[in-house]
């Protein structure tokens, strides 16, 4: 089968270093991997689109709720001190981007990228108003006519709607998705999350509709460095040279091997198919996101042709060089027990985390005060914490300060879950011998349950 | 029949962006992840209501929002400075003239 290439955008080619970007027109193939990055696409937006609304518990079950500064996931409350989990977890999703890396390649970036995620759904809507390549070749050349223009308007209308309600769902993560979906509707959405909801519907318009792959070749940081955790033993997208060339197109029939032909009949189909636009015969490049839409292409052809599949496939330097794989190996291994020790720690961390915190701030007007019964009083604020799942009360004690009273603004302070109640604090004591600062601790402790305590250490002026 | 010299697509792939156009873009990309990093390192360790109260709540800050908002394009801004400045000095850099390794210089793959 020989596509002739008959593309209209032949003469626009002025190479010079300034010219712009040309648009590249992926062709559409249909075939296995096709069929799994569509399944990939369901999959995560679905997750994306669909967890926002999940609730648990009475809350929305994920909420990073920016104005009260509480973070809920799945029924455990984050605050803003707990920051260090976060970091954690970013430390552990950077791991295994490079474990997965050095095992399959990019697999991130052909399956996983909200990039090409979001591009392919784009480009999904962009065929369904414009039609196929060639038609979309031939429609942004030919003149603005009624039925290019309703085509484009229906495409941008898919686009900006899509663009919209994505930036939507994302602020649904940050301020409670379905208050924002009533204010929305009534439209008395606050100024900023109006804002973020354009500007991360803009983002995803320019990055999924506009900028497509130069994304991925001209900003993606990991596209440059994803090469450091390659090695022979890395799963990439290859084309067999050997048995590929010489490459050229042969009549059907004829025994093209008598004349000294590889199987790649050049039909340039896999370059049509390529989402960066470039040619995999050239060996890996940096460009290739491994989308396999190389494969499923070439593949149809080698079907067509009663050749065997796989004349570009996912192979390995190795194996390409006919060597055995190894997917254990030291660069494999270390980033795994690196990564297992991470998660472990992680999980042993979250369900070991105190749920109940303490901070004390001493009052900043005056050291200390002396009362009429020869009493020395200290005054503090205190905030305690409830980061457990149920309501509780807690009572204040004080430690290392053998004869201190205190009096604090409730005997017994409530805290509900997830919340942190503030109360001033007198703490009284006979004057001590030593005036001056001296080291207590205040203590608070849950009154149904003793055991969720915990104490913080601050300090005490008595007259000299 | 085709032929490889008449084929637009592998001539569409080398296309480069211009200099000017891929500074920008990866200046503002950039900046905007470190400006995204700093934003949440900064208010995980500082409530914007605090600052609220420090600067005895100016109209310019009404909101924890705002607050946000504005630390955003405060650490966005100064990020994308930094980065113009880098980008710049690479550019002119006399070395990258002088090889021809500078973007400029550079064949397309």
């Amino acid at each position: 089968m020989n596509t002739s290439i008959n593309d209209q955008n032949n003469n626009n080619n002025d190479d010079s270093l300034y010219a712009a970007h040309q648009k590249i027109y992926p062709r559409e193939v249909q075939g296995r991997y096709r069929h799994l990055r569509t399944i990939a696409t369901i999959v995560l937006l679905g997750l994306f689109y669909s967890t926002a609304w999940l609730k648990w518990n009475g809350h929305q079950a994920i909420l990073f709720d920016l104005p009260a500064r509480k973070f809920y996931v799945f029924g455990m409350t984050f605050l803003p001190q707990d920051f260090f989990f976060l970091t954690w977890l970013l430390v552990i999703a950077a791991l295994t981007l490079f474990f997965v890396t050095a095992v399959a390649g990019r697999l991130w970036c052909g399956y996983a990228c909200p990039q090409t995620v979001w591009t392919d759904v784009f480009v999904w809507m962009e065929r369904l108003a414009e039609g196929k390549r060639q038609q979309r070749i031939k429609l942004d050349h030919a003149p603005w006519s009624f039925n290019k223009l309703w085509r484009k308007t229906f495409k941008q209308a898919m686009w900006i709607s899509f663009s919209l309600y994505t930036g939507f769902t994302f602020v649904g993560y940050f301020t409670p998705i379905r208050q924002l979906f009533n204010e929305l509707m009534s439209f008395s959405t606050g100024p900023w999350e109006t804002f973020w909801v354009f500007f991360y519907g803009f983002a995803t318009y320019g990055n999924a509709g506009f900028l497509r792959e130069q994304v991925c070749k001209y900003m993606c940081p990991y596209a440059r460095f994803q090469s450091a955790m390659f090695d022979r033993h890395t799963l990439i997208i290859a084309y067999d040279n050997a048995r590929g060339e010489p490459r050229g197109s042969r009549g059907r029939g004829l025994d093209y091997k008598a004349e000294g032909l590889g199987d790649c009949i050049d039909c340039t189909l896999c370059v049509q198919a390529c989402p960066t636009g470039i040619d995999i015969r050239k060996g890996l490049q940096y460009e290739c996101i491994a989308c396999a839409a190389c494969i499923d292409a070439c593949d149809a052809v080698m079907d067509k042709m009663n050749y065997p599949r796989g004349l570009v496939r996912y192979s390995t330097q190795a194996a390409i060089e006919g060597n055995a794989p190894h997917v254990l190996r030291p660069r494999t291994l270390i980033y795994a027990s690196l990564l297992l020790l991470l998660i472990g720690g992680f999980a042993y961390a979250i369900t070991h985390r105190d749920l109940v915190q303490l901070d004390v701030l001493r009052d900043r007007k005056s050291l200390y005060r002396e009362l009429s019964n020869g009493h020395v009083e200290n005054v503090y604020t205190v905030h305690i914490i409830n980061k457990d799942t149920r309501p509780h009360d807690f009572r204040l004690s004080v430690e290392q300060l053998p004869d201190a009273v205190v009096d604090s603004e409730r005997a017994v302070i409530h805290a509900e879950a997830g919340d942190v109640a503030s109360v001033a604090v007198r703490i009284n004591s006979l004057p001590l011998e030593q005036g001056g600062g001296h080291d207590i601790r205040i203590v608070v402790t849950a009154i149904d349950t003793p055991q969720l305590q915990t104490d913080s250490k601050t300090r005490f002026f008595s007259p000299d | 029949m085709n032929s490889t010299d008449d084929n637009s697509d592998l001539r569409e792939a080398s296309t480069p962006w211009s200099r000017l156009r891929e500074d920008v873009a990866v200046v503002t990309w950039s900046s905007f992840l470190v400006a995204c990093i700093a934003t949440m390192l900064f208010f995980a360790l500082i409530d914007p209501d605090y600052l609220i109260d420090v600067l005895n709540h100016p109209r310019w800050l009404p909101s924890r929002m705002a607050g946000y908002a504005l630390g955003f394009f405060f650490f966005w801004f100064i990020s994308a400075g930094a980065a113009s400045l880098t980008a710049y000095m690479l550019d002119t850099s006399r070395e990258h003239f002088r090889s021809g390794s500078g973007r400029s210089g550079q064949d397309a793959p």
